[in-house]
């Protein structure tokens, strides 16, 4: 017994090295760290030097650092005007999308109708739909519903866009929650809402919080929709502000870069903040099923 | 219980409208004159900021003449305003007061019933103001669609430190002269050209000048109604012949096919180019872009004859800028437009170097000898021809802009281009 | 993914309590799922559906936006466009980006996941690096890179200037040869951490049992690589292949803030053409008809794909869910 116990033991010291070596992984990782971050890290940096740094020398850090860029912008009151109508438009969009698609998905997963397959097929259409193409008529029904030149139109219209997704991940999510807890919950007496409200969404968390990270983002970066359907720049959000800005500042990439820093860091923030649940969430959601 | 709440909850998610929103949301509909509460849309073209400044305080002013009216602006960047106007256009919502270049796109717009008809208002003092020829680049079947506020022609502007380097010592009036000037700026080592032909229109300038002094008036006109060989007809081609000669050389800066027009103010601003072949608006411009420190001397000179062309060499091919008022828009828009385009505003524009007047009695308050000139050559041109990309409608004006971009690539031959521009003409006019 | 339902039928378990009166419970029940379906259906199809069905009914007129909708040309805009040239250059950049996308972007995913492997310490670091790009928004990342790809001055040129004291200074951007591989080095840089995310995921997953059996059978990394990581990560590497043509058949933002789809079309995508030639020219029937092109190249490649190639992922997901 003991001698194949230490045959395994010489086995698995054998597997340690024979795994492939950490060095060069290491050497791949960073190598692709670098590749991504250099352009993230031009723009930060470059809003601290002045455009004529960055003229002589690209590829240098700033020496020494100069604030006035990002002072100039943060003191304007538009920045902060478009940076509220996007968190505006960003939570708003991320509260109602999962309100409505949840109630949805739990449909789709747990209560079976004629026509169920039919309908949830209906919904995935969405997938294949270019938004370029659905502009002009979107936007004369915008108009028609009075929503033109409203964060509330861009709101609905992002949320009816993201529902076919969202369904989906969910839907999958819901059918991995296990039928024991259901059926728990109606022997205790309670009905398919109960269910739904204080057992299965609770549960949901991480599904949850990677559609909200994504649909964060998605809004918060959204650049088409609002520029199309936004007139007046009071609601312009984000994206807007800086075709803007660029307009302005022409060739000023020291302020060009201060600017999109300055719309970078709440994108990055929120990533962040939900990036743990980034891989749990997708995992679960068995999105990876299928 | 549970269910109510939560229908409840859900229910006002739904319907609530998020904060801060219901302040910007609405759009100002038609109304009467009077007394009561009038808001205007008004969409400009983004300059530099200065520039954008100025804009706003004449509608300050007008707002402060005008207690119930408030003016909301618009400032917008140039192909971001074509890509808007064309969407809201569409839709049938045209903003109260926007920019317009005149020409076939403006009178689309009227002909689709989206644009205020300014003729009664023009009758009387307000019309007579206005320098005529100006006045009809907006002007269709007697029915004018808007009112200019600048209007001038394409030239050269040089950096004249660059020529001195060049030793140039007389400025070209023919093409051959031109484009020997070219070869000696390169030469010297200086880039000739500073040209913006990511964005299309800079580019088609240059073809249009040519087709202009080749055909003259006789031969675009004889195009535009379809006659003959419409756009194919020799004066189109050899325009891009003659093009291709100075593509030749490659006077241009380095990526300028890429390159969008700001990247060609920003050539001359920063002396990185000799010349371009640009608006009135362009010294301006090119001036908002010199480094501290630095001065820019710029120069003026006519877009040279073609040997052996028909056309006038006192011709001239350009255009301006101008408002025309959408369909609902309140008659106090008329009014501020009135303002807007009064003496004083000219003036003080003019003065300024933001555009040309259009208005008698403005036209001495140009301090910019460049504008001066450009006001001369308009003042004497015989035939006076607008941008291409404005004055067709789109189908033709796209044509136009592709087929000479792609000669500035190289990937086409002049006969291709014209070709290009009469099928697309023969389409597009066959039904007006 | 189940996107079009196959002939399998599903046996569900219905799992609800029992009903005290069979009327009124149908009822009930039928009301819950109508509640719980009805806002985000109707908000789909008003906001999606019906202006995309629009938008395929003007295709078949010739409009300009703005008179009123009498021109009924039939399939005549499909058939300009399949003789322009310009648009069959469209797409051909449309499936050379799926092609690339497929040949580079996903293996180079997939390359990054398995060196990061399950354990690798650290690993998680990295990964949180290569997603950062996707959660910038495409202006930002296009007003980067196009300081980096500048002509005369821009950041690459420096680089390489310094590395080789010869080296001229590139178009790039400006450059129609090289424009689309240009544009194809951001949309990598942008993507493929979405891609490296969906895939250390699944290899998370892999039991380590199986891979120490095969360890102890005295297979190499490599060969453990091969032979068993991989095939593990089939479901999840046809669904990223899925997401990837979709995404390059639909892209835009990106090219448009870069390049417009310029110079000469050399970067023109089917978005950018619709937007340009379409709406822009104020020919709403013909970009229509090129969005429903757009619209049904989607639909055929992910019905076939679907039925060919998913056909046993979707199948193993209904089994689990009757189990």
């Amino acid at each position: 017994m003991y001698a194949l116990v230490q045959q395994r033991r010489f086995a698995q010291r054998r597997i340690i090295q024979k795994s492939v070596p950490l060095i060069p992984r290491y050497i791949i990782c960073v190598a692709v760290a670098i590749f991504v971050l250099v352009p993230m890290l031009v723009a930060i940096l470059g809003g601290f030097r002045t455009n004529a740094d960055l003229n002589s020398a690209p590829f240098a850090l700033p020496n020494p650092w100069h604030f006035e860029n990002f002072a100039g912008i943060v003191t304007q009151p538009v920045f902060w005007l478009s940076f509220w109508n996007s968190l505006v438009v960003t939570v708003a969009t991320v509260v109602l999308l999962l309100a409505i698609s949840c109630p949805a998905a739990f449909v789709f997963a747990r209560m079976d109708f004629p026509g169920r397959q039919m309908v949830f097929n209906f919904l995935l259409i969405g997938f294949l739909f270019p938004f370029a193409m659905a502009i002009l008529p979107l936007y004369i029904m915008l108009r028609g519903l009075g929503l033109l030149n409203t964060l509330q139109g861009v709101i609905l219209t992002q949320v009816a866009f993201g529902v076919p997704a969202t369904v989906l991940i969910l839907r999958n999510f819901f059918w991995a929650i296990p039928r024991e807890l259901e059926d728990a919950t109606y022997i205790d007496g309670g009905t398919p809402v109960d269910f739904f409200w204080h057992v299965l969404l609770p549960l949901a968390r991480p599904a949850l919080a990677v559609i909200a990270m994504l649909t964060m983002v998605a809004s918060w970066n959204n650049f088409l929709l609002p520029l199309l359907t936004l007139g007046d720049q009071s609601t312009w959000t984000l994206p807007l502000g800086i075709m803007q800005f660029q307009t302005e500042h022409l060739t000023d990439w020291a302020a060009i870069m201060a600017y999109i820093t300055l719309c970078m860091i709440p994108a990055i923030i929120f990533y962040l903040l939900a990036e743990r649940y980034l891989v749990s969430g997708l995992t679960t959601s068995g999105a990876l099923r299928g | 219980m549970k269910r109510r709440e939560f229908l409840a909850s859900m229910g006002g998610l739904v319907l609530a409208s998020p904060l801060a929103i219901s302040a910007c949301g609405n759009t100002s509909t038609g109304s009467t004159t009077g007394n009561q509460k009038v808001t205007i849309n008004w969409w400009f073209l983004d300059g530099q900021a200065k520039q954008n400044a100025d804009w706003q305080n004449v509608a300050k002013q007008y707002m402060k003449a005008h207690p119930n009216v408030t003016i909301k602006t618009t400032i917008i960047e140039n192909q971001a305003f074509k890509q808007k106007l064309a969407t809201v256009m569409q839709a049938g919502q045209p903003p109260d007061i926007f920019h317009s270049w005149g020409g076939g796109i403006l009178f689309n717009y009227a002909k689709a019933g989206l644009v205020k008809d300014l003729t009664p208002d023009l009758q009387g003092g307000w019309g007579d103001s206005f320098s005529q020829s100006a006045l009809n680049v907006y002007a269709q079947n007697g029915h004018n669609w808007g009112v200019p506020w600048d209007m001038g022609g394409i030239a050269f502007y040089y950096n004249k430190d660059l020529f001195a380097k060049a030793n140039i010592t007389q400025l070209p009036t023919t093409w051959s002269q031109f484009l020997q000037v070219v070869q000696q700026l390169k030469s010297a080592g200086i880039t000739p050209i500073a040209l913006g032909e990511g964005d299309k229109w800079p580019g088609h300038y240059w073809w249009a000048y040519l087709a202009t002094r080749i055909g003259g008036k006789a031969g675009f006109d004889a195009a535009a109604t379809q006659q003959g060989a419409g756009f194919a007809s020799q004066p189109f081609v050899e325009a891009g012949q003659r093009l291709q000669e100075l593509i030749a050389l490659k006077p241009f800066q380095k990526g300028f096919l890429g390159a969008v027009y700001n990247d060609e103010i920003t050539a001359m601003g920063t002396g990185k180019a000799a010349m371009e072949l640009m608006g009135q608006w362009a010294p301006a411009a090119d001036e908002g872009q010199v480094p501290k420190g630095k001065t820019l001397n710029l120069g003026f000179f006519p877009f040279p004859m073609v040997e052996g062309g028909a056309g006038n060499p006192n011709d001239v091919f350009g255009g301006g800028g101008g408002y025309a008022v959408g369909k609902n828009a309140p008659q106090e828009a008329v009014d501020f437009l009135k303002f807007f385009t009064s003496v004083q505003v000219q003036r003080a524009f003019g003065k300024a170097g933001y555009l040309t007047p259009v208005v008698k009695g403005a036209s001495d308050a140009l301090t910019n000898p460049l504008l001066r000139d450009v006001q001369n050559m308009v003042a004497h041109a015989p035939y006076f021809q607008l941008y291409y990309d404005q004055y067709f409608p789109p189908a033709i004006a796209n044509a136009v802009l592709d087929g000479t971009q792609a000669l500035y690539a190289g990937t086409t031959t002049p006969q291709a281009v014209a070709q290009q521009v009469q099928a697309a003409a023969a389409t597009a006019l066959q039904g007006s | 993914m189940q996107l079009i339902s196959p002939s399998a039928t599903e046996t569900e378990v219905k799992s609800e309590r029992p009903p005290a009166s069979p009327a009124r419970s149908r009822i009930r029940r039928a009301s819950i799922i109508l509640l719980f379906l009805l806002p985000s259906v109707i908000l789909y199809t008003v906001l999606v559906v019906v202006p995309i069905i629009q938008a395929a009914y003007y295709s078949l007129f010739r409009w300009d936006g703005l008179e009123p909708l009498v021109n009924f040309v039939g399939l005549h805009n499909y058939l300009l466009a399949f003789s322009n040239p310009v648009f069959l250059e469209t797409f051909a950049h449309n499936l050379l980006i799926v092609a690339l996308s497929l040949c580079i972007e996903l293996p180079f995913a997939l390359l990054v996941s398995l060196v990061i492997g399950k354990k690798l310490p650290g690993g998680m670091i990295f990964r949180a690096i290569f997603f950062m790009p996707f959660v910038i928004s495409e202006v930002i990342a296009g007003v980067i890179w196009q300081f980096i790809y500048r002509p005369d001055g821009g950041l690459l040129d420096a680089i390489l200037q310094a590395l080789n004291p010869h080296f001229q200074g590139g178009l790039w951007l400006a450059d129609p040869r090289i424009t689309l591989i240009c544009i194809f080095v951001v949309i990598v840089w942008k993507y493929f951490g979405l891609y490296v995310v969906l895939y250390t995921a699944a290899i998370q997953n892999v039991p380590d049992e199986i891979v120490e059996a095969a360890r102890v059978d005295g297979a190499t990394g490599l060969q453990v690589t091969r032979y068993i990581t991989i095939p593990l990560l089939g479901t999840t590497i046809r669904l990223s292949i899925l997401l990837s043509v979709l995404g390059s058949l639909q892209i835009f933002d990106i090219i448009y803030v870069m390049t417009h789809g310029g110079p000469i079309h050399a970067s023109e995508v089917f978005a950018t053409y619709l937007i340009t030639y379409g709406i822009n020219a104020f020919a709403m029937g013909y970009g229509s008809a090129i969005g429903v092109v757009m619209f049904l190249t989607c639909f055929v490649f992910a019905l076939m794909y679907q039925r060919f190639a998913m056909q046993r992922d979707v199948a193993s997901s209904i089994a689990m869910q009757e189990a």
